[in-house]
């Protein structure tokens, strides 16, 4: 009876199998991503900043999102009851979202300094415009980390209430194969641009894989394994759809990253130029709160570790979560852990207005 | 359906290749975090880029005897453009900075911002003098 049970329950999930397969080899039946309703409230070049509708905002000032510079945004705003984004709107805030937009060969010659010094002033103002506060609470992910950073110390006068960093790298020796290859293999940057100026997509991704080589194999075995299950292909959908698809990193902004930031350590070593400045990690005097996930295998614990010893702000903190590069924005502890103690922290600085 | 509790002891095949994944997966990361493996990777590289380095060259010679532009000058005009595109668009943000400093008391409207490069007020991008603040 065991035995024919057993067969029985083969049949059944093979049979799903089949099913699900039949959905993922042609494409259909796809989670919808970045659902969240927003409006483009300011646009330049590829970049663009969205604004969540919300009848619900409570919380002054408003909260800016900024994005990395190589993978796309919508990891966020993953899928609805499983967005960071989502989350955010649903405690009162009123949130924006900075999204580069896909670089082509326009973007090319962008460096650090004009995300830095231009996008991110020019969007925080468009924020006061709209919601009509002093300040914002600043908010960066991954490489959108560095980049408030690196905005928060070149301009002290900014007008930020609070700055929350995720999963940011600090130190680059940490930082895996591709980090290895440029800053010990001697390779420069201009051998792995495209043709558009930029380094493509394909070789963002295979450094990321090079981070965990059997990873691919194991997520077929793993997909395999689970085919039956609608929840878990759904997930596999959105997830592995986003972890493969990169954009360009502007070819400019790359050789500086490479150069200032890989090969000088400059974050750690406070040896960091933006347009022409000495920029000092130090001058960051916001209230401060860095993020970081013990089980990231993209920025590992000893890369953004030393963070917080290098703000200068009086009011800092630091969260070390049991969680991954990813499961800091998505899933069952970003939900449970993450998003709560991201939105006390901002709540903690900011006003409820009604 | 019996055996979704998430009790059932994985399949024999699966324990099989977990088995086998334990043991190779740490060895083939220790081998990619290795010197030699960046210097190997970047050498195929660097390898690879100087090959197609001379295939352009070749081809634009070839190109330039009939006095037809190669692939290589499109990409320079490209990138030529490219800058163009970034000078201006930093022009444009430095100019509506300067708007914004003779007449501060404008707003723009919503409708406008949604236009392509609408609205954007900002910091000029500059070298600003640091003000270190005392904690």
């Amino acid at each position: 009876m065991a035995v024919l049970d057993r067969i029985r329950h083969e049949v059944e999930r093979n049979a799903l199998r089949a099913r699900n397969g039949i959905k993922l080899a042609t494409g259909t039946d796809r989670p919808g991503v970045g659902q969240a309703p927003k409006d483009v409230v300011w646009r330049s070049g590829r970049c663009e900043l969205w604004h969540y509708r919300s009848d619900k905002a409570t919380v002054s000032p408003p909260l800016l999102i900024v994005f990395s510079l190589i993978s796309r945004s919508y990891i966020l705003d993953l899928t609805p009851g499983n967005s960071f984004v989502e989350r955010l709107v649903d405690a009162g805030f009123d949130v924006y979202l900075l999204d580069w937009g896909v670089p082509d060969e326009r973007d090319a010659q962008n460096r650090l300094e004009d995300y830095v010094d231009g996008y991110l002033p020019a969007a925080i103002t468009r924020v006061r415009e709209l919601s009509g506060a002093d300040q914002v609470n600043l908010l960066g992910y991954c490489f959108g980390g560095i980049l408030t950073l690196l905005h928060a110390a070149h301009h002290p006068d900014s007008p930020l209430r609070s700055l929350t960093v995720l999963a940011t790298p600090i130190d680059f020796r940490h930082m895996g194969p591709l980090g290895k290859i440029f800053a010990h293999g001697g390779l420069e940057i201009d051998a792995v641009l495209d043709s558009d100026g930029n380094v493509p997509p394909h070789v963002i991704l295979q450094g990321f894989r090079s981070l965990t080589p059997t990873a691919e194999v194991t997520r077929y075995v793993n997909l395999w394994d689970k085919l039956w299950s609608d929840d878990y292909v759904a997930a596999y959908q959105a997830m592995t759809g986003w972890s493969t698809d990169h954009i360009p990193f502007p070819g400019a902004a790359a050789r500086e990253t490479v150069d200032m930031l890989l090969r000088q350590n400059g974050l750690l070593n406070d040896r960091l130029t933006i347009g022409g400045d000495q920029v000092h990690l130090a001058d960051v005097r916001v209230p401060f709160l860095t993020v970081l996930a013990e089980r990231d295998h993209i920025v590992p614990e000893p890369a953004t570790g030393p963070l917080i010893d290098l703000v200068g702000s009086a009011d800092k903190h630091e969260l070390r979560l049991a969680a991954g590069h990813i499961g800091l924005v998505v899933g069952r502890t970003a939900a449970k852990t993450t998003i709560p103690t991201i939105i006390d922290f901002l709540l903690s600085r900011s006003e409820v207005t009604r | 359906m019996p055996g979704n509790n998430g009790a059932e002891p994985p399949a024999l095949w699966r324990q099989a290749f977990d088995a086998a994944e334990k043991f190779v997966a740490p060895r083939l990361e220790s081998v990619v975090r290795t010197d030699q493996f960046a210097q190997a990777t970047a050498l195929g590289l660097k390898a690879q880029a100087a090959l197609t380095h001379q295939a352009n060259a070749v081809a634009a010679k070839l190109w330039h005897l009939v006095n037809l532009p190669a692939g290589t000058d499109v990409l320079r005009l490209r990138a030529q453009v490219g800058a163009l595109d970034r000078e201006v668009r930093r022009l444009t943000l430095a100019l509506e900075q300067q708007q914004r400093s003779h007449g501060p008391d404008e707003r723009i409207d919503d409708a406008a911002a949604d236009q392509p490069g609408g609205g954007a007020r900002s910091h000029p991008p500059r070298g600003r003098t640091q003000r270190p603040k005392s904690p």
